[in-house]
């Protein structure tokens, strides 16, 4: 009986050939099982999470850096980066500070590790530069448009329709000089408002404007915190969050504060897309400044919830050596990105004076004692407001 | 191919000009695509990069704390991996054997993470342009590995789901062969109703899997008509060729009884029918082993896809195979055995150990699927083996039909109450059974 002896040998030879297509399609994936000489780590920063080794390549946003050179901003940079401008003085006597802001809309830059997103930046960088004035100064900001599109700047705060950057857009190759007093203090956002908005705010057109009150605040550690996103795949939700442009770099790369001194932060948000952003501090409390427009603080608390384009100043100081996170506590901002450390160090006997120095020179917060268990710590506390 | 051509002198030799003639369009081509290629700023360009495309074709939960996901680079360009999530939340990962992937390369991202077993969970990939593609897991579960433990336990499920319905299936030799000519039509309908029922099932399945998990670069349900169609076909032409071979072999002693219905003619390319008697009592004697032995071949075929979805389905953790799943596929695949032994029931006795061959051939792939669909699961292979099992089932189909037309004396198959209602009762059948899977 041959035919079952054939087809029973056909019915082998279909199985060898199924099974030689399975495998063939597998081979390439258990192949990297293989040992090699290049292993690498990855993994492990959370407790509990194993630390793994691998012969491929390592994605890990938490903790590396991206090239400065392809990267969008460089975030210590722009943490304490203040621009004042050109400065020179007006036949009445009042400082008139001059700036060039140069709009692109055509570079694509790295704004997450590895992955890189047609940016429209002020300046190259997103979030653009912060500019600074002290109230009364005439700021004269001229806008060159380098762009493909109409652009503008759209400054918040008190100035003429005619420099209010909403109804006149700068033509690809042109430039305006936006003219105005800078009044009253605060921090402010400024931001293209050409159509449509979302785009291109959502883009990277954008940064910070601080006017200085007349009489200064205290000498402090200041910085600039502006929290941003970005939707690199056009699905109008964001995929990445940051304070300062990109994500984690701060996790990476702590900043450094000494024990016991003030602390200034300018914050922002420009977060497009989500309604909510916030900034929590870990393991203190801050003193917050709504808009920056008065000298007495609003609230003392650890955490500060804005929209966009909402802004304000946290002050504090750190009594305790270490590193201390702060981030959104919308967990899926800071789990994309939004988070960061501080890194407290034993301060120098400089710092420690000029701590000094503001318990003295400021103004006592009234608090109620009711609402604090430990009064130790609200003494101490309230030596830095 | 044939020539037809007289002079068989001049087809042994083909000129230059033949060879000339047929190459001209080659070279035309071949002239274009250098021109297309180095002159791309002059006809078409080349600023907008395609969009990239990563289908994530398995994902897996292993010790508790690690996730690894299959990737597949299914866009038109290479492309390169940025970053990995899970629920959208950014992880450190790493990309075995790198992170670009050539169009159609593969990768196994790996990601610690701690899962818990029973939830969902999504896993992201972002490629370097910033999109996201994501791959929804219902339920997490630890993945099947490859240990002599486990296999057992697939062979095992194999077993229970594949062998043992078949053989209880072939325990109805006896009473087919004692069947009157009409209620043997209404079996063998029957089984044809069977097998047209599995094969529109793994048709709707491999389109099912191709729709939901394989990328559109890969043309997949396309590819399913296609492969069972050549299935279909190539094996329509392997068993002719064996009945041929047969026939050419075996002597005429015959224990074919006429019995019922034998008047016909074969129809077959036998053009050179000398003893076309002969050849019909052979072909008599011989056809029914032979289908049965191709319906074997197609059950098996199926029983493979089978069991490579029971495999994938422990792998992704969709089913937790229950006592009650099994009594189910045992049910549905005890009418299997029946489809085979149908055909055999007139012709000579079949030894006991020819008819284990076939419920092994038939049953045992389900044992050989589970192992590749739980350690190595491919939504593409799936596709591919169930569209092969399609077609060998309709070759199977083929077969029944023209035998029964030839065994009815050619007088159709359509005009007899119990072909139509054999045919319908088997699907009806089929569905019912396949409910209590």
């Amino acid at each position: 009986m041959s035919y079952p002896r054939i087809a029973v040998l056909f019915g082998i030879v279909l199985s060898v050939i199924i099974f030689a297509i399975s495998t063939a399609l597998y081979s390439r994936g258990s192949l990297s099982d293989q040992n090699s000489s290049k292993l690498d780590s990855f993994g492990g920063h959370t407790p509990g999470y194993p630390t793994l080794q691998t012969t491929g390549d390592v994605l890990d946003p938490t903790s590396f850096v991206i090239n400065p050179k392809t990267a969008v901003v460089e975030p210590m940079k722009y943490l304490r980066e203040f621009n004042y401008g050109k400065l020179s003085a007006s036949s009445n006597g009042t400082v008139i500070r001059d700036f060039t802001i140069i709009a692109s809309d055509q570079q694509t830059k790295e704004v997450s590790p590895g992955v890189f997103y047609n940016v429209w930046t002020f300046n190259g960088t997103i979030p653009g530069p912060t500019l600074r004035a002290t109230e009364g100064d005439t700021i004269r900001i001229t806008l060159m448009n380098n762009g493909s599109k109409f652009h503008s700047i759209h400054f918040h705060g008190i100035h003429p329709s005619e420099m209010d950057g909403v109804f006149e857009g700068i033509a690809p190759g042109g430039k305006f000089t936006y003219e105005f007093t800078a009044e009253p203090f605060g921090v402010f956002p400024y931001h293209c408002h050409m159509q449509p908005l979302e785009e291109h705010i959502t883009h990277g057109l954008y940064g910070a404007l601080i006017i200085d009150p007349k009489k200064p605040r205290a000498s402090a550690d200041e910085m600039v915190m502006l929290m941003n996103g970005y939707d690199t795949d056009f699905d109008t939700e964001n995929n990445f969050y940051t304070v300062n442009g990109i994500p984690y770099y701060y996790m990476h790369h702590p900043i450094q504060i000494d024990k016991n001194r003030l602390i200034r932060i300018y914050l922002l948000n420009m977060l497009e897309f989500d309604p909510l952003n916030n900034f929590h501090l870990h393991a203190n409390m801050f003193d917050f400044y709504k808009t920056g427009t008065k000298l007495i603080p609003d609230e003392y608390t650890d955490i500060v919830t804005m929209n966009q384009a909402e802004r304000g100043i946290l002050e504090f100081s750190y009594k305790y050596p270490g590193k201390y996170m702060f981030h959104a506590h919308k967990t899926e901002f800071a789990e994309k990105g939004w988070t960061g450390l501080f890194l407290v160090k034993e301060g120098t006997n400089q710092s420690i004076n000029e701590n000094l120095n503001v318990t003295l020179t400021r103004n006592s917060t009234n608090y109620s004692i009711s609402d604090f268990n430990n009064t130790t710590d609200l003494v101490s506390t309230g030596g830095v407001n | 191919m044939e020539i037809e051509e007289g002079n068989t002198s001049n087809t042994h030799r083909v000129s230059m000009r033949t060879i000339l003639f047929g190459v001209v369009p080659f070279i035309v081509i071949g002239t274009m695509i250098v021109l297309l290629l180095n002159s791309p700023g002059i006809l078409f360009q080349s600023s907008i990069k395609p969009l990239p495309e990563i289908s994530i074709e398995k994902v897996e939960f292993l010790d508790d704390s690690t996730i690894v996901a299959f990737v597949r680079n299914t866009g038109p360009s290479e492309i390169t991996i940025a970053q990995a999530d899970v629920n959208d939340r950014i992880y450190p990962a790493a990309v075995e054997p790198g992170r670009t992937l050539t169009r159609f390369a593969d990768a196994k991202v790996i990601i610690p993470f701690v899962w818990n077993t029973g939830e969902p969970y999504e896993i992201g990939i972002t490629t370097d342009d910033g999109t996201r593609f994501g791959e929804m897991v219902n339920s997490a579960a630890e993945a099947p590995r490859p240990t002599v433990g486990q296999a057992s336990t697939f062979a095992l499920i194999g077993t229970y789901v594949g062998i043992i319905p078949v053989m209880i299936g072939l325990a109805w030799y006896p009473f087919i062969r004692r069947l009157s000519p009409n209620k043997y039509n209404f079996f063998l309908s029957l089984t044809a109703g069977l097998l047209v029922f599995l094969g529109i099932d793994a048709l709707l399945e491999s389109n099912e899997i191709a729709v939901d998990t394989l990328a559109p670069a890969f043309n997949a349900q396309i590819l399913i008509i296609m492969v069972a169609i050549v299935t279909l076909v190539t094996l329509l032409y392997v068993s002719q060729r064996l009945i041929q071979r047969a026939s050419k072999r075996s002597k005429p002693e015959i224990e074919y009884k006429p019995g019922y219905s034998s008047h016909s003619e074969p129809d077959l390319g036998t053009r050179n029918t000398k003893s076309s008697s002969r050849s019909l009592q052979q072909q008599l004697l011989i056809r029914p082993i032979a289908i049965s032995m191709m319906i074997s071949i197609g059950i098996g075929l199926h029983n493979f896809g089978e069991g490579l979805a029971i495999g994938a389905a422990v792998l992704l953790g969709e089913v937790a195979l229950s006592s009650f799943l099994i009594l189910g596929f045992t049910l549905h695949n005890t009418t299997e055995g029946l489809a085979i032994v149908a055909p055999m029931a007139k012709s000579r006795r079949i030894p006991l150990a020819k008819l284990m061959i076939m419920g092994l051939i038939a049953g045992g792939p389900t044992i050989l699927g589970a192992w590749i669909g739980g350690f190595l699961y491919s939504p593409i292979a799936t596709v591919i083996f169930l569209s092969i099992g399609a077609g060998a089932i309709f070759q199977v189909v083929y077969s029944i039909g023209s035998w029964m037309y030839h065994t009815n004396g050619s007088r159709g198959l359509l005009n007899n109450h119990w072909i139509i209602m054999g045919f319908a009762l088997g699907m009806l059948i089929m569905y019912l059974t396949g409910l209590l899977v």
